[in-house]
Parts: C-alpha cells; structure tokens; sequence
C-alpha cells in the first residue's frame, strides 16, 4: 500500500512538473490586455451602434476606404466589432504611442485593437506564428538580429498592399499614396521583389549620417570635412590631440553608412547594381573606392571600438563621442533619446552631417532609415488590418508618434518637427541627397548574410585581423552566391 | 490472479501519463530534429522541401561553422581542466584543511551559481571594460595602459569567456567534491598519516580514488553544461562578435535559424546532439575504473 501512495505521488509530481513548462505567465498577459480592455465598451457602442442597419451598403465592399468619401464613420461599420492583433516593436521612441494610434483608431472606425509590443518582439510573436497564428498587422524593421521581417520576405509570406497606397485614410479626404513622402514606396524596402508591388508600409523615418559633438570642433576651431580629403585632414589634427577621428556603435550601423557611401561614389547606377549583387560589380574602381574609404577609415578608428561592438556594450561606443574620445560615429536620430541620460563633456552639442562627398563638388548622402509595418499573408483579418495600415498615415497618428520622437515619411511633417529633429531632418535642405533601398532579397545560404559578409569585417579591419584584400575577397565570393540565390 | 492484473492496471494508470507527456514533449521533438535536418524551410514557413543529406555536406564545408565547433571544443577542454582543478583543490583544502571562516569561503564560492547568466555576463563585462574597467585598472598599476587591453577584443575574446565560466561553474562543482569528501573517513587519513605519507599523497592517493565516482559523473555534467552554458554565455557577452571570433556551435545554430535555415540549424543541432553523446560517451569509457569502497 505504501508502495502504492509511493508510485502514486511520484507518478503526479512527474506529470506535474512536465506540465509546469506548458503553463504562460499570467503577469503577462493581463499586461497585453489590459490596453484594450479601458476602451473596449465605449468603442463598441459607437462603431455598431445606430449604423449597424446601413452596414448592407458597404457590407460588400472589401476595402471600405476606397468607397469610403466622406462619410468615414458608415464606411467602417462593416469591420466594426472586428478585433484585429497588431504587433510593434518597442523600441527608442517607447510603447505607448502605439497604445495612443490604437485607441485613436478604434474611436475613428470602431475597429478593436488587442496590441502587443516588445522589445524583443520576435521572441513573444515567434512562437504562435510558427504555429500558425499571425498577428493581423505587424510593425517590426528589417535589419535586426532576428531577422523575421527578412524572412517572411525570403518566404513570400508578406500579403500585397499596394490597394493601402489608394485607400482612404480613414477619418480623412486624401488617399494614402497622397500623404506619403515621394520616393518611399518606390524602394526594395517596401517593393522587396522588384515587381512594383508594395509589401510593406513605410514607418518611422531618420536620416542617418555621421553624429558628432559639435561643441568640440567649435572648441578648437575645426569645421565639419566635406570630403573625405578633409576628413584625413581632421583625423590628423585630431590624432595630434590624443582624439581619433571615428568610432561606430557596433558593425551593424555601417549598412546606413555603406548604403550612402555607395550612392556618394558611383550614384544610384552603382548603387543599384551593387545591391543586386551584379557580376563584376566589386571589382570596379567605384568599388574600390568604397573598399578604401572603410579600410582607411578603419586605421583613424578609436582601437577599443571593436571590443565593445556587441549589442551588450554599444553604447559605451557612443559614449566615446560624448566623452571626446571619438569624433565621429555613424548613427540615426534616435541617439538624441538614447544617450539623453548619458553623462558629456562639458559644452557637447549633437550636430549631425550627411556622409563626405568622394572629392570636392561631388554629392554628399545621407542614407534615409526607415521602419516597415507589413500584414503577413496568414493573417486573418487582414481588410481591418489594411485600414489600420492606412491610418498610421492620418494627421493624428503622425501627432501621436511625433510626439514621441518618431516621424513618420508624410509630406509637411517638418511643422511637426522639435528641438534637435528640426536640424537633423533639415539635413536634406542643406545640400544632402537622399539614399534610400537595401541589398536584394536573396534565398537564404548556409553562412552567408548581407551582415556577416559586408559588415562585421570592418570588426577585423579595425584591430588589424583581415587586410582590405581578404575583405573584398570574402565579398566577391559571397556575392556570386547571392546572384544566384536573387529572389 | 484478479489482483495482479488490478495491480498492473494501477501501475499502467500511474506510468502512462508521465511516458505519454514525455514521449510527446521530449522523444518526438528530439526524433523531429533529425527528421528536419533532412529538409529546408523558413522558421516560420509551412512548407518544407526534402534535401536528403545537403545540409551536412553543406557544413562540412562551411567555415564558419568549423570556427564555432573548434571554439566549442576549446571551451569544453580548457573549462572543464581549470574548472576541476581548481573545483578540487579548493574543495580539498574546504574539507582537509582547518582554515578560519571555511563556511564564509564555501558560500563566496557558490553565490556565482545563484546568479543568473545575464547577470554575470554584466558584471564580466564591466570587469573587462577597456577604459577604467577593472582589470585594465589593476594591469594599470603595474604597466602603461595606453593602449588599454582589449579583453573582448578578437584575440581575447575566448580567453574572457573561459575565465567567466570557470568563475560561475567552479562553486557548484566544488560542494559536489565537498559531499562527497567528506565522507572519506578520518580514520584512512590517520593511517596514511602514520605510514608518512604527505598531504599530496594523500590527495592523489587517497582522496581522488575514493572520489572517482563522482568526478566521473559530474565530468558528463561538464560536457553538456558548457555546451549550454556556452551558449548563454556567447549571447549575453558578446553576441559571437567581434566578426564572429566567440562564436559558438549553439549560437551559430541559433543564428542560422534566424537566417531563414531552419532545416541547415536542425542539421547542426543534430551534430551537436552526436557530439555531446559520443564525447560523454567516450569520457566515461576512458575514466573507467573498478570503483573502491572505503
């Protein structure tokens, strides 16, 4: 008998702690509803409420925004009720404005929100999307580590939204295509198969350029180089006074870099051609010069840089700058809030230029970051989804988010600018072109990644591992496996 | 007859739930690695295409992953060698020797175990800070620090991770040898004493032998902890950089995965999961011995 109870108890207490894996943290899910949940009653009554008898007229209608006219509040009532998942990102510019843009939405069309945001949000969505639920829309940047935007890219799992581009936005007169800045739908970032087809939704924009403490160089009488002649000039005369000349946070931020540089050496010619991998292409002298500029650009830059160019320590990269140690660093205007509790040199001041033209006269870039938000193709609601879509583009979200520092690529957002964005996104106005688009779409190859292969090196170039030559080497050979992967 | 077969269904009544949810969250998923090494899809994709063996011709050849096996290799040799060195030798001297504040020492040596990873990963990486971190800071006292050591610099990296892990591993290893040395009886000590023997003798000679059991079951422990420790290690420190230098197996599965390869990641898991059989395999055929009984 005791035996029995014995087998008994041990039998329960294995089942039990096999089960204990199974069980999901209640802490958080409360947190991911609790959102919604404030607005839910008052959002319901309004967007079914006395309209609900119309919704026959535009029952049938798939994207009610394009019939939408006016009358914005019937045009929706079809989806009202309908609850759709969105997923963001959290990151520098903080969570709540999605929290802020989804109940604006759900007050405009009656559409409920059930938000999720993470700063690892691979990780919290992942899982249940392997299994095949998908969040309805989904804001997350192609260019992280995960690289989950990239791959449902890769896998043609990203539903067309080209039909968003003349859509309505809700509570508006304008379409969406009239209300996005010109130029950022036309990229491989958006239309990543080259087919003039818009996958993915152009969001939160930055220009990118060399950061730098403007307070020093006024301090010793330096002016901002324009070229990269200059620029050896400045790294010298710096060296002299125990500064060096450039740092960067960690290899990943040299894609803006490497982008812009590209554009300022050869064009857009060069730049298209390079970014689809095309034979030859990195044997030109255009390439060449790009190759030299990073090799040379390496030996002006502060030694511990690599050593601390992992995602645990890059902001002691970016505190070089602040402390004087480094001139220069690659970077996005995301810095400002990033670093604002950071400790500086006495009279720092942010100033922030496009990249040196290549000689005298000849264009300068500054390479035009921007975030995606994209609808994956096994989502379920994907009509309230594309309506959401449309209304991250009205005058109220773009408030929303540049109230906390993210701005979004709509025409006349300059009004909207603050403090230090008003300089850095001036950059354009000041003689700076606009590099925008990425590295083709590849299937993937065992080894091989746009990171691992054109970036990280610049890692061994700083501290003397790899020569220029074994770099471009690397480079040649990966690149022909690209081509023959192009998607 | 009746209460035999009462019994047995009893018994099949207390086993199957527990083989059941081990069967479906251990066995398939394990068998479900080998099956997807043999095919390539996205993580997030439905579909799969079937490749046969491609995926491990393909990592044979595959440079990258060679570098993160050999820094695997150098981690589960050099970690587990320090680690047991010194993990003995301070548990000897915990237990033979009379020393003041011996509990003190004992908990000091454990607490890097309580700590979670990530919190070591941060205290190491303040320790190896290339400015005013503090070793640069103690090196400094006795040499120009000009240019500062460079401890997750591409040289070093390795050497930074073997000394972070030694530090977390050595206090859980060391109670293990504690437990078990201390049930050495005083009296084989006294004997030896009388025979002239010296306190090395009668560590090789008495201490280690009576102990072997255990140090044979903890060096399996070894080699599938640093595998896995490893991996926590390499993410909270240094994400495989610089340029891939610290690089693990584990992580290098784990970025291949997030690289679109499911199938090429399952491929190295599998490689992985032989390796660590054989070599556990392998320690525990060498270290053989007639066990001896005190």
């Amino acid at each position: 008998m005791k035996k029995k109870i014995l087998c008994t108890i041990m039998s329960v207490s294995m089942v039990a702690s096999l089960l204990a894996g199974c069980g999901s943290d209640p802490g958080k899910q409360s947190n991911s509803d609790a959102g919604t949940s404030d607005d839910a009653g008052a959002s319901d009554d309004a967007g079914t409420s006395d309209d609900a008898g119309a919704s026959d007229d535009v029952g049938a209608s798939v994207d009610p925004g394009t019939e939408a006219g006016a009358g914005t509040d019937d045009a929706y009532a079809a989806l009202a009720g309908t609850t759709i998942n969105v997923a963001a990102i959290e990151t520098a510019y903080g969570s709540e404005m999605w929290q802020e843009v989804a109940d604006a939405f759900t007050a405009e069309t009656g559409i409920q929100v059930e938000l999720t945001t993470d700063k690892n949000l691979e990780d919290v969505i992942g899982p249940s999307m392997q299994g095949g639920e998908y969040p309805d829309v989904i804001h997350l940047a192609t260019g992280r580590d995960a690289a989950l935007t990239e791959q449902f890219i890769k896998d043609n799992m990203i539903a067309d939204i080209t039909d968003v581009l003349s859509m309505t936005v809700p509570g508006e007169t304008a379409a969406v295509s009239d209300k996005i800045a010109g130029g950022f739908t036309d990229t491989s970032l958006t239309n990543p198969y080259g087919d003039g087809k818009t996958y993915l939704a152009p969001m939160f924009y930055s220009p990118c350029g060399l950061f730098y403490n403007a307070g020093l160089l006024e301090e010793k009488g330096w002016t901002v180089p324009t070229t990269w002649d200059e620029m050896w000039e400045l790294g010298d005369k710096a060296k002299e006074e125990e500064i060096y000349l450039f740092t960067y946070p960690t290899t990943g931020y040299f894609d803006a870099f490497f982008y812009a540089l590209m554009y300022s050496v050869g064009g857009p010619e060069f730049f298209d051609k390079a970014t689809h991998y095309e034979e030859g292409i990195w044997e030109t002298p255009e390439a060449k010069t790009c190759f030299d500029i990073i090799a040379k650009l390496a030996t002006y830059t502060n030694p511990t840089t690599p050593a601390q160019a992992n995602d645990q320590d890059f902001t002691q990269n970016q505190q070089l700058v602040l402390d004087n140690k480094a001139i220069f660093m690659p970077n996005g205007t995301w810095i400002v809030g990033e670093m604002a509790e950071a400790p500086r040199a006495e009279g720092f001041q942010w100033g922030m230029t496009a990249l040196p033209a290549v000689s005298s006269g000849g264009d300068s870039y500054s390479y035009t970051w921007f975030e995606q938000a994209w609808i994956p193709s096994g989502a379920e609601n994907q009509d309230a989804g594309k309506v959401f879509v449309s209304f991250l583009y009205s005058d109220k979200a773009c408030e929303i988010f540049a109230q906390h520092g993210a701005i979004q690529p709509v025409l006349g957002i300059a009004d909207k600018l603050e403090g230090d964005n008003v300089m850095f996104y001036s950059i354009y106005d000041n003689g700076a072109k606009a590099a925008m688009g990425n590295f083709a779409a590849f299937d993937a190859i065992p080894g091989v990644e746009v990171r691992t292969v054109f970036l990280d090196p610049v890692n061994s170039l700083v501290s003397g591992t790899m020569t220029e030559d074994e770099w471009i080497a690397s480079v040649i050979s990966a690149s022909d496996q690209m081509r023959e992967n192009l998607k | 007859m009746k209460s035999s077969k009462r019994r047995n269904g009893f018994l099949v009544a207390c086993i199957a739930p527990a083989v059941i949810l081990f069967f479906v969250f251990m066995i398939l998923p394990t068998l479900n690695v080998f099956r997807m090494s043999l095919y390539e899809k996205g993580a997030y994709s439905q579909t799969e295409t079937f490749v046969g063996m491609k995926n491990f011709q393909v990592l044979i050849n595959d440079s990258n992953f060679i570098r993160s096996m050999q820094n695997m290799i150098l981690l589960i040799v050099t970690v587990t060698i320090v680690t047991f060195a010194l993990a003995l030798i301070f548990a000897a001297i915990l237990t033979r020797e009379k020393i003041k504040g011996q509990n003190f020492f004992r908990i000091v040596f454990y607490i890097p175990n309580i700590l979670s990873i990530v919190v070591i990963a941060g205290i190491f990486s303040a320790i190896y800070k290339p400015e005013n971190g503090m070793l640069n800071s103690i090196i400094g006292l006795f040499r120009d620090m000009t240019n500062p050591i460079l401890w997750k610099g591409e040289s070093l990296v390795m050497v930074s991770l073997i000394m972070a892990m030694v530090w977390q591993a050595i206090g859980y290893y060391m109670v293990m040898y504690m437990a078990s040395m201390s049930s050495v009886p005083e009296s084989l000590y006294e004997s030896s004493n009388l025979d002239g023997a010296g306190r090395l003798t009668q560590f090789f000679q008495i201490t280690i032998p009576l102990i072997w059991t255990n140090i044979r079951t903890t060096l399996t422990f070894f080699i599938i902890s640093t595998i896995n420790m490893a991996f926590l290690f390499v993410k909270a420190m240094t994400s495989g950089g610089p340029n891939g230098a610290s690089e693990v197996t584990l992580s290098y599965m784990y970025s291949q995965k997030d690289a679109g390869l499911y199938g090429y990641s399952m491929a190295i898991g599998v490689v992985i999961f032989l390796f660590s059989f054989a070599l556990s395999a392998m320690v525990n055929k060498v270290t053989d011995r007639e066990p001896l009984e005190f």
